[in-house]
């Protein structure tokens, strides 16, 4: 077998190509890279608000909480059935929820954008127990306070701790904590008290959806069959893992599919890139191969060195893309959930199988790249080479 | 033949390496034309707004809903011409629950004259009206659908719960391409007789025409400051700013797409500056023996940058000419008839064209100003000395 040297001493010494070849292989791979963590960070930051051990209640049909609507006294007869977990205080750990969408004055920017608001219950800290304030406290039950979420906080007017801002005419909330949430969607969202915003928002009497924790997911079954069975209720019943990721399906479908495109023409003009480097740089080395042939080594030795070579540029451009990428976990993407027509702030999250798979591809345009080039010069004529140069 | 000529033909010199070239680079092409494309159709929308159209809706929340009676209080506002309502229902089709498709009560007297963009056939809109159960829905959709007239189509609710029947009483098609020609139209009072005492006189948005395009501001403050004092606000606004509004949302995949696109330029310069660096290298020799016969080093250099326009422009039209059979018979296509909400119309505008084929000779040549001036610099003797 030719020693692997010699391909690197190549590539060293044609400096210049081998740079420009391998930095349009490693954008690609960075581009999509990029693109596969921005659909997982979506993933990921719905999922994490997510809980196994909880059940989410909406009416029959309506796809989403901000569709959905169940009259509070409903809310009672559902957790009278077993399977349901109690509290400190003995009551049942449950949380019916108010999910509105409100207008907000985005800072920085001349337009107002949708920020998803919440009422929750008294014991919601109890309920979702992941809950960290980063600045100011709880709000206390009943009154006009809000807390924030950390991720919008700083993003919207008026959503600053001490800040405050209005859900009706002189109807002002005043925000009194920001919270993070292990970096769940909860952190794109502002809290209430449940009672607070139906009255604001004329919702009195209802809530959104009912979120049920249960004494283990192994109760789930039970508790689905007989909401749904009822027919006085005409309600559905999902898993809240189930019900987050439908919610982030569509996003993530469009962010992979626009990902895909790009990297499907991306990959082969670079291929291609790589090519013409190839070929160009055995057609420089005609008599150094034919060289190598009279020496003794065999066709398949020559291929599979200059194929060696493609690959090795490929995987060097392919490794400072992926860590090029990796610097995009530090980048903050905030965009629209199609599922609920607010905004919710993503970051890029990158995984093992991620970097994996951008490698992969960087492996795939190397050899793509490098194969006919490497065929020409393992069938080169040794003769005419030799005498040509 | 002039020297640009003689430049233009030494593309041809390395017919293989040529043709790589811009075969590879084409596909960047294609990808900066696609993506160029999808920013321009996403603008569209605000390009194309109704000047003489404004819209109203709860200042709070589009999930709010306004009093009927806004409407005609909205009719007497100075300025206003017309003034229709409409409601997001929000429903499916049962055996399509995957297809999304816009369907809109509406305030059936005064919404196609509002929206007068969407044209009905003559007639069509009289029998509309006769029908309670009635429904218009757009071109696309009808074929995606296979609906037709006369047909009875049952839509089960999300919003509004239960099963709702209707019959499709007309087709509507669009006289603008902003307009989608996915959605399902119709009658307010249907919706609004169908439900419960206290759901019912409730609408979602309110759009009007008015006189004079240039009083849109005066017009939407007047709306909103009448209202000011009532139990419910509103936020009125031109159309233009309405479809701005609902663009800032996507505003971080907007400016992704921007990011790669340019990306994308960054990857067509090195590409072809790639090919350019390495037929200079190679023709060192022969440029040594051009300056000994009394070529002067700008020859040279008009040499490199002719034979690298000449690249760059053959790329850029491959590419583009490769582009357009994919936006034109298949993604175009595919998008308006299954996005046709953000797509209505999605094709290569003449800009992007004129921009891609542009930036792919302007690029070729910038790449090879590098080469170009070093090959141009060399002394005669180390060309001549010079091997490959």
């Amino acid at each position: 077998m030719i020693p692997v040297k010699y391909n690197l001493r190549n590539l060293a010494v044609r400096k210049t190509t081998s740079i420009a070849a391998g930095l349009g292989l490693g954008l690609v791979v960075f581009v999509f890279a990029s693109v596969l963590m921005l659909s997982n960070g979506v993933q990921k930051t719905l999922g994490r608000s997510a809980d196994p051990n909880v059940a989410v209640v909406l009416r029959k049909g309506s796809d989403a909480e901000l569709a959905s609507g169940i009259e509070d006294a409903q809310v009672g007869v559902m957790l009278a059935n077993p399977g349901v977990a109690k509290g400190a205080n003995g009551q049942p750990l449950a949380s019916g929820e108010l999910v509105l969408i409100i207008l907000l004055d985005k800072l920085g920017t001349e337009v107002v954008s949708n920020v998803q608001v919440r009422g929750v219950p008294d014991n919601i800290l109890e309920f979702r127990k992941d809950i960290r304030f980063v600045e100011g406290r709880a709000a206390k039950p009943g009154t006009d306070e809000v807390i924030v979420g950390k991720a919008i906080s700083s993003r919207f007017k008026g959503l600053a701790l001490g800040q405050s801002f209005e859900l009706r005419k002189n109807r002002p909330v005043t925000v009194v904590g920001v919270f993070e949430d292990k970096g769940s969607s909860f952190e794109s969202e502002v809290w209430g008290d449940v009672k607070t915003l139906g009255s604001a928002f004329g919702r009195e009497g209802f809530v959104s959806s009912l979120k049920v924790r249960l004494e283990s997911p192994t109760k789930f079954d039970g508790f689905k069959t007989a909401l749904e069975q009822n027919p006085q209720l005409q309600v559905e019943v999902l898993r809240e893992t189930d019900y987050y990721e439908k919610q982030s399906e569509g996003t993530s479908i469009f962010i992979n599919a626009m990902g895909i495109v790009i990297a499907v023409f991306f990959s082969i003009g670079a291929s291609i890139g790589a090519m013409i480097t190839m070929y160009a740089s055995i057609a420089n080395r005609q008599r150094e191969i034919a060289t190598l042939r009279a020496l003794g080594f065999s066709r398949m030795s020559i291929l599979f060195s200059f194929l060696l070579e493609s690959v090795v540029l490929a995987v060097a451009g392919g490794v400072v893309g992926a860590a090029a990428s990796l610097g995009m976990s530090f980048v903050k993407f905030s965009t629209v959930n199609f599922a609920s027509f607010s905004e919710i702030t993503f970051t890029f999250e990158p995984t093992p199988k991620i970097l994996g798979i951008a490698l992969g591809v960087a492996i795939a345009m190397g050899l793509a790249g490098g194969f006919f080039p490497a065929v020409r010069a393992a069938r080169m004529n040794l003769v005419q080479a030799i005498r040509g140069g | 033949m002039n020297l640009l000529t003689v430049a233009a033909k030494n593309a041809g010199r390395n017919k293989g390496r040529t043709f790589w070239t811009m075969f590879g680079a084409s596909f960047a092409i294609i990808l900066f034309v696609l993506l160029r494309t999808v920013l321009a159709m996403w603008n569209l929308g605000v390009e194309a707004a109704a000047k003489d159209r404004i819209a109203t809706r709860h200042k709070v929340s589009f999930i709010l809903p306004l009093p009927k009676r806004y409407a005609e209080d909205i009719r007497g506002v100075p300025g206003v011409k017309n003034v229709t309502f409409a409601n997001w229902f929000g429903a499916k089709e049962p055996n399509h629950p995957n297809e999304f498709f816009a369907n809109l009560a509406v305030d059936s007297k005064t919404f196609f004259d509002v929206l007068d963009e969407m044209a009905l056939e003559p007639g069509v809109k009289d029998k509309w009206l006769e029908d309670r159960k009635g429904a218009i829905v757009g071109d696309v959709i009808a074929k995606k659908m296979g609906w037709k007239v006369g047909d009875r189509v049952t839509l089960s609710g999300t919003i509004y719960p239960g099963d709702w029947q209707f019959n499709i009483t007309g087709i509507y098609t669009a006289t603008r391409r902003s307009i989608d020609r996915s959605e399902f139209i119709f009658h307010w009072d249907y919706l609004n007789e169908s439900l419960p005492e206290r759901r019912r006189d409730q609408i979602g948005w309110i759009q009007a025409r008015i006189d004079d395009p240039s009083k849109s501001g005066d017009i939407t403050k007047a709306i909103d400051k009448m209202f000011d004092e009532r139990d419910v606000q509103t936020a009125s606004m031109s159309e233009k700013a309405m479809n701005l509004s609902s663009m800032a949302m996507l505003s971080a995949i907007l400016a992704a797409l921007n990011v790669v696109s340019v990306v994308i330029l960054f990857v067509l310069t090195l590409i072809l500056g790639n090919t350019i660096a390495m037929g200079v290298r190679e023709r060192t020799n022969e440029y040594g023996v051009l300056r000994a016969i009394g070529f002067r080093p700008v020859h040279i250099a008009i040499f490199i940058l002719g034979e690298a326009a000449t690249v760059g422009l053959m790329a850029g039209l491959l590419g583009l000419a490769l582009a357009y059979p994919i936006v034109e018979l298949g993604m175009g296509r595919f998008l308006e008839e299954n996005m046709g909400g953000f797509f209505p119309y999605f094709r290569i505008d003449k800009l992007t064209m004129v921009t891609a084929v542009g930036l792919a000779m302007v690029l070729s040549l910038v790449a090879s100003v590098i080469p170009a001036w070093r090959a141009s610099k060399l002394p005669v003797t180390d060309a001549l000395r010079r091997i490959a």
